[in-house]
């Protein structure tokens, strides 16, 4: 694909605004109407769904220019989180705004148009395999005294991959470490690849940089087809997305499971049992890459065809990623299946969940933005009345626990893992 | 005058740094094609409006006014948008600052006791709703949909669905706050007399025709920056329970509210109907709406989107379904009706009545959207009305294109030839073959009925050359049928008094000749004096409409 490749959206775009607002059926209140963290943040229209394909257009037709410091930060000024992808779907079949900006990052990337603060992170990725700026000797260190099979050793039918943030971020490591517990525990025959583990790609690639992601994608898959994984589980969104939406585009055939989903799994089958109540009202954050970016891959390879004169369609169908086949079920089955926990709703959740801040490079190149997104988040679960906001993303908490220290707030950041670990 | 650096830091001065920009980028973004919020021309004809000098973001009236004194001091235009849905939100002359009032987004206040509500240019219909129905009050919605501005269309006319109930958004302005194209601030009705916000006449300034003028001043007389609009009431829930997986979103609202759509044998039933209803008085949404999508299409199109898993796809072999071909045939001449009761023998009432006229007329219910679930889903729609982006479901343009609004008995008269003409057409393939009659609009056009707005549809592949150019001859054979037929305004032409092909300024001359040639006039000469009066530096542009002939 080419940017030129995304004219048709860029011209239809109907400037109706929906890209900046939930889906207009689910606003409830008018401090949680808004969908779209960067134009809530930086008001001018540019920094829109709807901005980014008049600029885009302008882009193709050559009345602006590419080499322009302001083009640069509209363009990465973008959390990639899809709320605007999935307002615009309940009405729009033929416009696809995510994938639009993440087509115009690649332009700008492959054009030497890129942010000095990413660079930073490229250059440790490149060279550490990991963009939290921390050795890649340190990699496995969230794991030791862990009697977990290292999958380089020994063969095991399930991965747990940690991803970059529970590895490096100490912080962190107890929901890493609970995750591959639990699982042990319950009999599955779970791996870790310890040292080996590398970066999945999937912030790499929402940055813009194809050929870094690629790279990393072929790299775990190439490693798991050698060691005979069939089912690869994490507790980071993002590595979930990319597994599960990103890597089938290279030919990646394992199942694909986050934790969370396991852990219901297991639940279901009775092999996890609750022991104490944890008494708590506690509030659930959709991370954007489980949730409505959590759609499964389907492959598709089809021609434009019309009906009725000018329908247009694709034959076969085009599959159409509206956020509603994303996992959101699995984590409220988990939590609603804790002795003592009380579930309670934010105005927006699921496939119209508001981002946590942390996504698309926003918290590397702009953590003022990142923060206040957080920080929004924060309030809306407050309002909820609950004491503890849980999730299933280490980027999402990350942020969170931030964003709390920051404001001195009171609430409580968990992971659902946690959680359950606590009341085994 | 062109802007130079010094009047550049005149505005940032009045609205900081942070919410002014000249950049090229930040300027390409503010681009509109023409008549984007409808039709797209795509790569073909698609003409942008000429660039704004600049692009500010007010905070507040007295920014406002300050930047209004500036443009007029160094002789700048100036065009403002609440949401920038519309083309004529955009300048169409060169040198012209780019108000966005996204910043001004407050709900000021919401008197429950009095049924008003004051809002600023940036809360849309579907947030004030929200907000208003924690009060067990509603706003009125217009046609373009919840993501419209509320304020922005009380200076034009704006019917909608719930016009029979709520009236038009000019019938419904009280006080206001309006910055006048020479920086002034007037506060209108009883605002302007320390009265509070509550009557739109006086004791104070009484301004609501001047705003309007004929048919709205389209951001071309000023800013107006706040405003109170009469609400009403909302017997349901405090939020609306919405359920159901992207984009079959529904709601299940308590028995006090009933939703049906209606067919009828014929279109005088149709007429008579709707004339029965309005004095009957009852009614809380009044629309034919799902047809927008074609009398052929519609019954097909409906279960794609109150089934999250289909797809467009589905459409042929949907429309190939007894029970699909059976509700087609039951809305041929069809409108939606939501009954909300007051009481429970308010709804009982409502129901009786509605069961009295349909048995007068020869009416019924259509069985296929009692369904519970494509129930659910209408109430949703219409109700909320967030779902105007449908209308570029098939091929991503379309275009309003027949109008015939007025009495009932006067569309129904002529909505067959209408038809046939188009089908004509549709059989050349270059637009939407949906069955000819694809006619939408208000069923209550005056504040508590009197009169349907139809308006035809035609969808078009804005990517397909022959597309495009096929149905611009469409519109042209169109207009000369509306005007050989005395049935009023072809509605794809409606920007054209005001804008050239190449996006500017329309001269007056050429302005005049097409006012005169259109069926209804829709200006009068007088209006050049209130546009002398109110605007003396030329500050709004040629969308304040007035003849000179």
């Amino acid at each position: 694909m080419a940017l030129e490749d995304f004219r048709r959206d860029q011209e239809r775009c109907s400037e109706c605004n929906s890209c900046k607002w939930i889906p207009f059926d689910q606003i409830k209140s008018q401090r949680f109407a808004i969908g779209c963290p960067s134009i809530a943040y930086n008001n001018f229209t540019g920094y829109s769904a709807r901005g980014r394909f008049a600029i885009g257009l302008a882009l193709n037709e050559g009345r602006i220019d590419l080499y322009s410091d302001k083009l640069q930060e509209i363009v990465f000024k973008c959390l990639t989180c899809g709320n605007c992808d999935v307002a615009h779907k309940v009405c729009r079949y033929d416009v696809e705004p995510l994938d639009h900006i993440l087509e115009m990052r690649k332009t700008l990337t492959g054009a030497g148009q890129v942010l000095l603060e990413h660079m930073i992170y490229i250059d440790h990725l490149r060279k550490e395999d990991n963009m939290m700026l921390e050795p890649k000797a340190k990699r496995g260190d969230w794991a030791k005294g862990l009697d977990v099979k290292i999958a380089t050793d020994e063969p095991c039918e399930v991965i747990y991959h940690a991803g970059c943030r529970f590895s490096f971020d100490e912080e962190l490591w107890p929901s890493a470490r609970s995750a591959a517990t639990i699982l042990k525990n319950a009999g599955v025959d779970v791996g870790i690849m310890g040292k080996d583990e590398a970066c999945c790609g999937s912030r790499v690639h929402s940055m813009g940089f194809e050929g870094e992601y690629r790279k990393f994608a072929e790299n775990a898959i190439d490693a798991w087809k050698t060691q005979g994984v069939k089912t690869v589980v994490t507790s980071c969104s993002d590595c979930y997305y990319a597994f599960n939406r990103l890597y089938p585009r290279l030919g990646a055939h394992f199942e694909v499971l986050h934790t969370v989903q396991y852990l219901e799994r297991l639940i279901k089958e009775g092999k996890i049992k609750f022991g104490k109540s944890i008494p708590m009202k506690v509030t659930y954050h959709d991370p954007c890459h489980l949730g409505r970016q959590g759609e499964s891959y389907v492959p598709w390879d089809g021609v434009a065809k019309k009906i009725k004169g000018q329908i247009n369609l694709f034959n076969p169908p085009k599959p159409r990623y509206t956020g509603a086949r994303g996992v959101y079920d699995a984590p409220r089955n988990v939590l609603k299946s804790i002795p003592g926990i009380e579930l309670v709703e934010m105005e927006r959740i699921r496939e119209y969940a508001w981002c946590c801040g942390a996504g698309g490079g926003v918290r590397m190149a702009y953590p003022e933005f990142s923060g206040w997104t957080a920080a929004e988040r924060i309030e809306e679960a407050k309002s909820t009345g609950a004491e503890a906001i849980v999730t299933t993303c280490g980027h999402c908490e990350r942020n969170f626990l931030d964003a709390v220290e920051t404001a001195g707030e009171k609430m409580k950041v968990l992971d659902v893992v946690q959680l359950v670990e606590q009341t085994m | 005058m062109a802007l130079t650096k010094k009047i550049y830091q005149l505005f940032e001065d009045i609205v900081g740094p942070e919410n002014i920009s000249n950049d090229p980028v930040v300027l390409a973004s503010y681009q509109n094609p023409i008549n984007r919020a409808s039709n797209h021309m795509g790569p073909f004809y698609d003409v942008f409006t000429p660039q704004a000098v600049a692009v500010l973001l007010p905070a507040c009236t007295e920014e406002v006014s300050n930047i209004i004194k500036v443009c007029n001091k160094y002789g700048l235009k100036l065009k403002a948008f609440s949401t920038g849905w519309s083309g004529m939100g955009y300048p169409c002359e060169d040198d012209t600052i780019q108000l966005d009032l996204r910043r001004m987004n407050k709900i000021i206040q919401i008197d429950d006791k009095n049924c008003f509500a004051v809002i600023e240019p940036y809360v849309i219909a579907a947030v004030l709703q929200a907000e208003l129905m924690k009060y067990g009050l509603n706003t009125h919605n217009i046609g373009a949909g919840a993501q419209a501005s509320p304020l922005a269309s009380c200076a034009y006319l704006g019917p909608g669905p719930d016009s029979v109930f709520m009236g038009f958004s000019n019938e419904n302005l009280l006080g206001g706050e309006w910055v006048l194209p020479n920086g002034e601030i007037v506060r209108f009705g009883t605002l302007g007399s320390g009265s509070g916000w509550h009557y739109g006449e006086g004791p104070g300034p009484s301004v609501r025709a001047v705003l309007k003028g004929l048919l709205g001043s389209m951001g071309a007389m000023g800013v107006i920056t706040k405003v109170a609009l009469k609400v009403y009431p909302w017997p349901g829930p405090a939020v609306l329970p919405v359920k159901g997986t992207i984009p079959a979103y529904y709601t299940e609202l308590p028995d006090n509210f009933k939703y049906y759509t209606l067919g009828f044998p014929t279109w005088q039933a149709f007429a008579d109907a709707q004339h029965k209803i309005w004095d009957a008085q009852i009614g809380y949404i009044l629309h034919r709406q799902f047809n927008k999508m074609g009398c052929d299409l519609k019954a097909g199109v409906i279960r794609i989107l109150t089934e999250s898993d289909r797809h467009l796809n589905d459409l042929e072999e949907l429309l190939e379904d007894p029970e699909v071909k059976r509700h087609t045939e039951e809305a041929r001449h069809d409108f939606e009706i939501v009954l909300a009761g007051m009481t429970p023998r308010d709804i009982e009432w409502q129901e009786k009545a509605l069961e009295e006229i349909l048995a007068e007329t020869g009416g019924w219910k259509v069985k296929a959207m009692q369904d519970p679930m494509r129930n659910a889903w209408g109430m949703l729609y219409l109700i909320r009305w967030g779902h105007k982006n449908l209308n570029y479901l098939y091929s991503g343009s379309y275009e309003g294109t027949a109008g015939m609004s007025g009495s009932p008995d006067f569309g129904i008269q002529h909505i067959d030839k209408v038809k046939a003409f188009k089908q004509e057409w549709d059989k050349k393939g270059m637009m939407v073959a949906d069955g000819g009659d694809s006619s939408m609009g208000s069923v209550g056009v005056i504040g508590g009925g009197g009169g349907f707005g139809w308006e035809v549809h035609a969808c078009f592949d804005s990517h397909s050359k022959e597309s495009v150019e096929g149905t611009l001859e469409f519109f042209d054979a169109m207009a000369k049928f509306m005007k050989e037929n005395r049935l009023g305004p072809e509605k794809s032409k409606h920007m054209e008094p005001m804008r050239q092909s190449d996006g500017r300024a329309t001269p007056q001359e050429a302005r005049n000749k097409m006012f005169g040639a259109t069926p209804f006039p829709i200006v009068y000469k007088y209006q050049k004096k209130v546009k002398d009066a109110f605007d003396p530096y030329d500050l709004g542009d040629v969308f304040y409409k007035y003849s000179t002939d």
